[in-house]
């Protein structure tokens, strides 16, 4: 575990000075969110330690809610003038006389913790981290003469939060984060192609010989490279899609997780706002977020506004049952906290967000799956995708393959999969046995904030999607 | 460096910082400040639902050590946490590899005053909280009047006032302020299960330059209601119009890819191909960090060269990259003043226009497809290939039939730039990265 410490020093006075600033104009809600953050960053490249970089972060944001407005002020200049300014900033948004505030202030804490770090990576030496990043790099260049050009990229942090909020809640945390990628440039006949791993997430130096070794990493980046060398063009046009186990999971985290953010379904913009209890998917898709899957890239021991977190089931076979939220959506919807609410940092308001967010293991064997398609395209890694409101989307297949007569052929590069959530969520017709989870090396953007995510599959069967190849 | 640290000015903190870094034993230092003042405002079905309002400082430095280099970034300007980043990054300069690139800029001989771009706004200091949100709500009240539009994304009115500082060893101090705003309002239209959406803003430097709420709401409502009804198309290769926003999209991934970064590095379609033709003869594209008043202008870089005009792509040949000082060492080019952070970036980046007016181009296409948005992702600098999720406008006979969805546009940015067809005369500036209409010769549309 990792102590948490605080670099603002504020008293408990001072802290009911700047709550009671802020709801001077007589907001409802007051909060404070403290924050102090360590980053340091290697990059290798061109077979040398090309740089390396520390960040330090250390600012205050402070929110005032006011039905369903909200106003936010930040500052990392911590003068009590500038805090004050900030507090002033964020009062502005209520436009009554506000009333004398009495402060109880109760510590919030997470039963659980999702960091088992004995090791972290913040106070290990530089040095050890560089040797983290040459292996990785080293295994990459040597996988084959083919493999032209490697970089290694290795960034870690610690993150440490406290939120302090007039309803009394005085909650801590201080979360580590780690994240080794690899890229690899391969070149046969003067056709190049880029292949990419990675892993990390909330965990300590451990990892890198536990879990994930940095000679997997290259390896898996030259293989993925050398592969697409050998790629075709997709076809294009409607066909099956299968999906691979782990890397997959960026589809339910576009196609679904988004829409089911209480914020847009709250304003009614979302498709699913008036689904819940409803059916709007196959009963063979069961889909969660879990911010509570110990050392995962999404997990948090609480979330950016103080909330113990908790796995919540966003749709039951094929029913809508839970939207993610956050304290404004859920006092403003009625409904309970489920510990979605995050920020980037302290300059940012918290939204509800996903951590990490997996359709639930099926019962059909992955080989069945693949048998039952004649003709179609096997998905395996995913460049990223899109969402909006109305439910379309697209996402980019990085690596993947041609299914012929249930057989996977010849690999396919880059093509687009587009279509509408709930479309594809009522054309699944098989979810394997297999759930797996993606590499741990996911940041998802939403109004500009970016956090990091996790997502998985198993291994599911789509009867039909435009997939956009060429011809 | 003395204890009136945080009094002192921000240049004189800068260079403060610069003779502390190489009296503790670095060879060449660089510090970067932005000091920044934000205002925004949200608002959605006539309510505020966000205000913002904050000021904050922001620090770069950069160190080098017997050719190998370090940075540090800091929000904590506390003189202990700024000594501490510095010694540290000397420190950690020891750990990298030599590198003959690294190393700081020599002085540039001229400089750019700032004042002569005109790129500061004094009235966006003394704009009444009030008047900025009244903006945002008559956006959105005057869109919404439309009948048709059935939910709002919300309308924002966003202020910035920034500050610029860079100091180096090599003697360069600099500074410059700038100010930007912006006014934009996003909609829906349809019913839940058949929701289309877009939307419009208006972005400036000066206040008086903003588009009018009746002509960015008109705009969003134009866009959104137009998707309306969809219907699919079957897979084809046909004339593809794009839009403005479109050719702009299309010049963001150019710029990956004659990025001096991506160039040196080889993971670009067009390394090594530095006077070749790549587009036809009616492709000229300029950078250029010079124009008054413009949202990509700025006096100087990251590294203080001075920002100039650069041609990109003349008639198609390919005649310069963007490079920062460390791009330009390794392919023995000259620094475009482009550097930004350990990159670069665009300054104004545009496609020189044609003279043939949109509709006109629209007119002159018998069958093809306008494309009016994108999303995704899809772009590969390693081979150019463009594949992308698709909204458009389905022409036939000169006019706009109907609009489609759900489809993928594939193709590659060479190919394209050597099918444009017809340049349209419509460029304006919205953005920093920017280009008029164009009619691009056939393009793969996947539907059904």
């Amino acid at each position: 575990m990792i102590a948490f410490e605080d670099h603002f020093h504020l008293l408990k006075t001072e802290l009911e000075k700047i709550l009671d600033t802020a709801l001077s104009k007589g907001g409802d809600f007051a909060e404070l969110y403290l924050e102090y953050r360590v980053y340091s960053f290697i990059n290798m490249e061109e077979d040398i330690i090309k740089e390396t970089a520390e960040s330090i972060s250390l600012g205050l944001g402070i929110r005032v809610l006011s039905g369903e407005m909200t106003g936010y002020g930040y500052t990392n200049d911590l003068s009590s003038e500038k805090i004050n300014k900030a507090a002033l900033s964020a009062a502005s948004i209520a436009s009554r006389r506000g009333g004398k505030n009495f402060f109880q202030f109760k510590k919030v804490k997470s039963k659980a913790n999702v960091y088992a770090v004995s090791d972290p990576l913040h106070t290990t030496d530089l040095k050890q981290k560089i040797d983290l990043v040459k292996e990785a790099y080293l295994a990459c260049q040597k996988s084959a003469a083919k493999i032209k050009k490697v970089k290694v990229l290795f960034q870690d942090h610690v993150q440490h939060v406290s939120i302090i909020n007039s309803e009394g809640l005085i909650s801590e945390d201080a979360r580590p984060q780690a994240k080794l990628v690899c890229y690899a440039v391969a070149e046969k006949d003067g056709r190049k192609e880029i292949g990419y791993s990675g892993g990390g997430g909330r965990v300590g130096l451990g990892y890198f010989s536990q879990v994930l070794t940095p000679k997997q990493v290259g390896q898996e980046a030259a293989e993925e490279a050398l592969r697409l060398l050998e790629a075709v063009e997709a076809p294009a046009g409607e066909m099956p899609v299968v999906l691979a186990p782990g890397h997959s999971g960026v589809l339910v985290h576009e196609a679904v997780g988004h829409l089911l953010e209480a914020d847009f379904n709250r304003k009614k913009t979302s498709i699913f706002w008036d689904k819940m209890g409803q059916r709007v998917g196959s009963p063979l898709v069961t889909i969660y977020d879990d911010p509570t899957i110990p050392s995962f890239r999404g997990s948090y021991n609480l979330d950016d506004e103080g909330t113990v977190p908790r796995k919540t089931l966003l749709i039951d076979k094929g029913i809508v049952t839970s939207y993610l939220q956050d304290r404004l959506s859920a006092r403003l919807m009625n409904l309970p906290l489920t510990g979605h609410g995050r920020r980037q940092d302290y300059t940012c308001a918290p939204i509800p967000r996903m951590s990490n967010t997996y359709i639930e293991r099926g019962q059909d064997d992955p080989g069945e799956i693949l048998k039952s398609v004649r003709r179609g395209i096997y998905t395996e890694k995913f460049e990223g995708g899109q969402v909006e409101d109305s439910g379309k989307f697209t996402f980019t297949i990085s690596s993947g393959y041609l299914i012929e007569e249930g057989r996977l052929t010849a690999p396919i590069k880059q093509a687009t999969l587009i279509g509408t959530n709930i479309d594809i969520l009522r054309k699944i017709e098989m979810v394997g046995h297999d759930l797996a989870f993606g590499l741990q090396t996911g940041t998802c953007g939403k109004e500009g904030q970016e956090v990091p995510v996790g997502d998985g599959c198993p291994t599911i069967k789509i009867s039909e999607m435009t997939v956009g190849g060429r011809t | 460096m003395n204890e009136n640290f945080k009094t002192a000015d921000l240049s004189g903190l800068a260079q403060n910082l610069v003779a502390f870094a190489k009296s503790s034993g670095a060879d060449e230092a660089e510090i970067t400040i932005g000091d920044g003042y934000e205002f925004s405002v949200d608002v959605r079905l006539g309510k505020i639902e966000n205000l913002v309002e904050a000021g904050s400082r922001h620090l770069g430095l950069k160190i080098i050590k017997d050719m190998k280099t370090a940075y540090a970034t800091s929000s904590d300007f506390a003189e202990e946490t700024l000594k501490h980043l510095i010694r540290n990054a000397i420190r950690r300069a020891a750990f990298g590899s030599r590198d003959e690139c690294a190393g700081l800029p020599p002085t540039a001989p001229e400089k750019i005053d700032g004042a002569s771009l005109n790129l500061f706004d004094p009235e966006i200091k003394d704009l009444d909280a009030a008047i900025k949100i009244h903006l945002a709500l008559e956006t959105e009240r005057i869109a919404l009047e439309d009948k048709r539009i059935t939910n709002s994304h919300g309308a924002s009115f966003v202020t910035n006032e920034v500050t610029t500082v860079l100091a180096n060893s090599s003697g360069f101090v600099g500074s410059y302020d700038q100010t930007f705003c912006s006014l934009s309002v996003g909609l829906q239209a349809g019913g839940t299960d058949d929701k289309v959406e877009d939307y419009w803003f208006s972005a400036e430097r000066f206040f008086k330059g903003l588009e009018s709420p009746e002509e960015i709401a008109k705009k969003a409502v134009e866009r959104t209601v137009r998707q309306l009804n969809p219907r699919k198309i079957q897979t084809q290769t046909v004339p593809v119009i794009f839009e403005p926003s479109m050719t702009a999209s299309l010049l963001g991934f150019l710029f990956a890819c004659i990025s001096g970064m991506a160039v040196y590095q080889k993971v670009s379609f067009l390394a090594d191909r530095l006077g070749e033709r790549i587009g036809n003869e009616k492709i000229t594209v300029i950078d250029d960090g010079l124009i008054p008043g413009k949202l990509g202008s700025r006096p100087f870089d990251s590294e203080g060269i001075p920002s100039q005009k650069t041609a990109v792509l003349e008639k198609g040949r390919l005649s310069s990259y963007i490079c920062n000082t460390y791009a330009a060492r390794k392919l023995k080019l000259r620094s475009t003043g482009n550097a930004d952070g350990t990159g670069v970036s665009p300054n104004n980046f545009y496609l020189v226009p044609g003279s043939k007016p949109p509709q006109d181009i629209i007119s002159s296409t018998k069958k093809g497809l306008i494309l009016v948005r994108t999303i995704g992702h899809g772009l590969n600098p390693v081979t150019g290939d463009i594949s992308r999720g698709a909204f458009g406008l389905w022409v036939q006979d000169g006019e706009i039939a109907y609009p489609v969805a759900e489809i993928t546009i594939a193709g590659n940015l060479e190919k394209i730039l050597n099918q444009v067809e017809i340049v349209g005369n419509d460029l304006e500036f919205r953005t920093a990265v920017c280009g008029p209409t164009i009619k691009v010769g056939e393009l793969t549309v996947a539907g059904e």
